[in-house]
């Protein structure tokens, strides 16, 4: 009896909150994942719009600096481990085993594992926002010494390095099961090259992840040893070396980057064919740049640090520069994908575009910072503030909210609204462009990151009310998202099993899946086996 | 003071950055139009009218020619610009053999100490930042570290930062260019007042310095 078919004779599992909170079930520990990660999200952008407001006008008093630094700190760690990333990994645990046509992950206890060590390791961070002293402050790079605790006293930063340190944990042990589902759990046919796009980019994902976070975790155990048990790797006074803590920061840091920008990649790789009609351009060209992307972020986390004057800048200046090469490969690839297609603008492809045309800047700031006579300017600016934005916000943002309209159907069994979704896009799109574009300016101008303030001269003004404008129209864009989730849920109009005509095996099954995932599966041929058997007149090969 | 309008170079050193601005802003501009267009046409050309899905459009998937020419062409831009960088940042980093005033920079929780060699020494307060004076057309080395935690000096109309990293000092020359009172501040997050940790710098004729700097000899 094949795997597949011994599932399909497995009890139905409970339906009501116990079986959520004991599933071991990857759709409900994806789901659990994203909606955890939309729930950090709304904080952490409540937060962001408090921090926006408070820099609405200069030398206002709104916050306290104290609180100020909180927030940032809050913001920061949370957006980073809470949100982009989590989410993304809700989604592969959601489509991983559905696309490669299996009936779960590798590892069901050891996925649910990770999902509640991730959903303490969060309220852990937060619930540092209650102890005398406030959460920690000092920024989500944490950068020793400013973090020892000679000077952060607090047991705010103690709770956000435990915090912190169960969520790079529960994320090493999900990226051995997805490696893991996605080399041995392929069904029948399914060979390494008709892989989805998407998974594809969630085993490089998982690769970056496991030669990443173990020096994340490491620094942190450093750090907490530092702190209580008379270490002092990171303490000068003692003989310890201050830019040790960046090395080992940013060697997870910027591979982290890219952890939170791959699996992004993916999920655009797999809506933008759908809506054009057509197949992925270049399916290898994109694959092979995933890795090489992977591979080469593994060389540059120095480029954090050229202005440490402790580097050797033109070595992680030269790697930097080369990941503008197959990050090229894969936009002219989503262009490819487009050209000559039968492009509907629906909202996940609106999203897809709204990425496109944001991340690009993003991409384009980022070869010019990757330059470090740039850098000496730009570093520590609010141009790095600008920056990274458009990657993780008008990138990988924009790909989430594709991501929750696309696979919405296939998670909940009904469509978002047209209607909503397309205003929540133009408000996002329209908020999130006037928000950060002046951020640039700002930080050309001189306006460093991560001040509560700002003296009453030049443009500083004019640009930070703009982009605090530009905050509320998108705090806008996301109360549009959230009536779109109610009323789309109360006219409960179920959806078949392909409602946008799409490629890959999740649309084969019903929507939402049965818990053990397929009844039967098409014959695997190529990459998109769901079209090849709603089109056989043009189905690749026969028994090829 | 300058410091917080568009920046205009103030050293020798800012006119060689100011240039890496110009050009990787220029070539990030152009290839953003360009990779922006052919997004956006792409959308609107073929884009689907009405409601009906008609037949299916060709399904072409790879084209190899095109892939390596879209692979080599960017490959072959970023090699230029990394040779162009290069060449500027060995520029803007040469230390001279010998400079004609050296300053040693102390940062810290919240504030900065100008520590001229041979004298004299400027301490500024919380509510009065210290100034940096600099002789015109002259080298000045500046020997940077922190005594606490990780800061950063940066003048935006030098275009210029160094950290400041306790147990870590390191060295770097300016020929200020142009005469005038700077703004500087600190640009890495250092705790509660980083905010407020400014600093501004003026730069005098070397006659003037000369004044300047015997008159607070002590």
């Amino acid at each position: 009896m094949s795997p597949i078919a011994e599932q399909a004779v497995a009890p139905p599992g409970r339906s009501d909150l116990l079986g959520w909170l004991t599933s071991t079930d990857h759709k409900r520990i994806g789901t659990l994942y994203v909606i955890t990660s939309l729930g950090f999200f709304l904080v952490a952008g409540a937060l962001a719009v408090v921090m926006r407001t408070q820099l609405a006008r200069p030398n206002s008093t709104l916050v306290s600096p104290h609180a100020f630094n909180q927030l940032f700190t809050l913001h920061g760690t949370a957006m980073i481990f809470l949100v982009v990333a989590p989410f993304a990994v809700g989604l592969a645990n959601f489509l991983i085993p559905l696309q490669i046509g299996a009936p779960d992950m590798a590892f069901p206890r050891l996925n649910a594992t990770s999902y509640w060590m991730f959903l303490f390791g969060g309220l852990t961070v937060f619930l540092g926002a209650l102890t005398s002293e406030g959460a920690a402050d000092s920024g989500w790079t944490a950068y020793a010494p400013l973090s020892e605790i000679k000077i952060s006293t607090g047991l705010g930063q103690d709770m956000w390095i435990v915090g912190v340190f169960l969520v790079s944990v529960a994320t090493i042990l999900t990226a051995i099961n997805f490696i893991t589902t996605t080399f041995i759990y392929r069904a029948p046919g399914m060979t390494m090259w008709r892989i989805p796009i998407f998974a594809w980019e969630m085993v490089a994902t998982s690769l970056l992840i496991f030669m990443a976070f173990p020096s994340l975790a490491a620094a942190l155990l450093l750090l907490f040893v530092d702190r209580h048990l008379g270490g002092h790797a990171f303490d000068p006074s003692y003989g310890g070396n201050a830019v040790l803590w960046q090395h080992l920061f940013w060697f997870f840091g910027h591979p982290e980057v890219y952890v939170l920008i791959l699996p992004y990649f993916g999920v655009v790789s797999e809506i933008i064919p759908v809506f054009s009609r057509k197949p992925i351009f270049g399916y290898t060209g994109l694959v092979i740049a995933a890795f090489a992307i992977a591979g080469l972020s593994m060389g540059v986390w120095a480029h954090h640090m050229f202005t440490t004057g402790a580097v050797d800048d033109p070595f992680f200046s030269f790697l930097s520069f080369m990941i503008a090469v197959p990050t090229g490969v894969k936009f002219f690839n989503w262009i490819g994908t487009m050209w000559r297609g039968s492009i509907s603008l629906a909202t996940p492809m609106l999203f897809c575009v709204g990425f496109l045309m944001n991340f690009l800047l993003g991409g384009v700031t980022g070869v010019m910072i990757a330059s470090p006579p740039i850098d000496f300017h730009a570093e520590d600016s609010y141009f790095i503030v600008a920056h990274m934005h458009y990657v993780l916000g008008g990138g990988s943002l924009f790909a989430i909210f594709a991501a929750l309209f696309f696979w919405w159907p296939k998670m909940f069994g009904v469509k978002l609204d047209e209607r909503l979704g397309k205003l929540c896009f133009w408000l996002l799109f329209v908020g999130f462009n006037v928000t950060f574009f002046p951020m640039h300016l700002l930080g050309i101008e001189g306006m460093p990151r991560r001040v509560f303030t700002y003296p009453d001269v030049g443009s500083f003004p004019l640009l930070n009310s703009l982009a605090t404008a530009g905050s509320y129209v998108m705090l806008a864009g996301v109360v549009a998202f959230a009536w779109n989730v109610v009323v789309s849920t109360r006219k409960r109009d179920p959806v078949g099993p392909d409602p946008w005509e799409a490629n890959s095996l999740e649309w084969w099954t019903s929507s939402p899946p049965p818990e053990h995932n397929f009844d039967d599966l098409p014959p695997i041929r190529s990459a998109r086996p769901v079209f090849d058997a709603h089109h056989p007149e043009i189905a690749k090969g026969g028994a090829g | 003071m300058h410091g917080q309008m568009w920046p205009s170079p103030a050293t020798a050193q800012a006119s060689v950055l100011a240039n890496d601005w110009l050009l990787f802003g220029t070539a990030g501009l152009a290839v953003a139009v360009i990779v922006w267009g052919l997004i956006l046409f792409s959308v609107f050309r073929w884009r689907r009218k009405g409601q009906t899905e008609g037949p299916l459009p060709p399904q072409f998937d790879s084209n190899n020619p095109l892939e390596i020419a879209w692979t080599a062409i960017p490959l072959l831009i970023v090699l230029a610009l990394f040779v162009y960088t290069y060449r500027a940042e060995a520029d803007v980093e040469r230390l001279a053999p010998k400079p004609d005033v050296i300053v040693d920079v102390n940062a810290y929780q919240w504030n900065w100490t100008f520590a001229y060699q041979g004298g004299p020494t400027v301490q500024g307060s919380f509510a009065d930042p210290p100034q940096l004076v600099l002789p015109l057309g002259e080298t000045v080395r500046i020997v940077l570290t922190s005594s606490d935690v990780d800061h950063a000096f940066w003048v935006p109309d030098f275009l210029f930062k160094r950290d400041a990293i306790p147990g870590h000092p390191t060295s770097f020359d300016l020929n200020p260019s142009k005469l005038g009172t700077y703004l500087g501040r600190c640009a890495e997050f250092c705790g509660f007042d980083h905010a407020l940790m400014d600093f501004s710098v003026r730069v005098v004729s070397s006659s003037d310095f000369n004044r300047w700097r015997s008159a607070h000899h002590t």
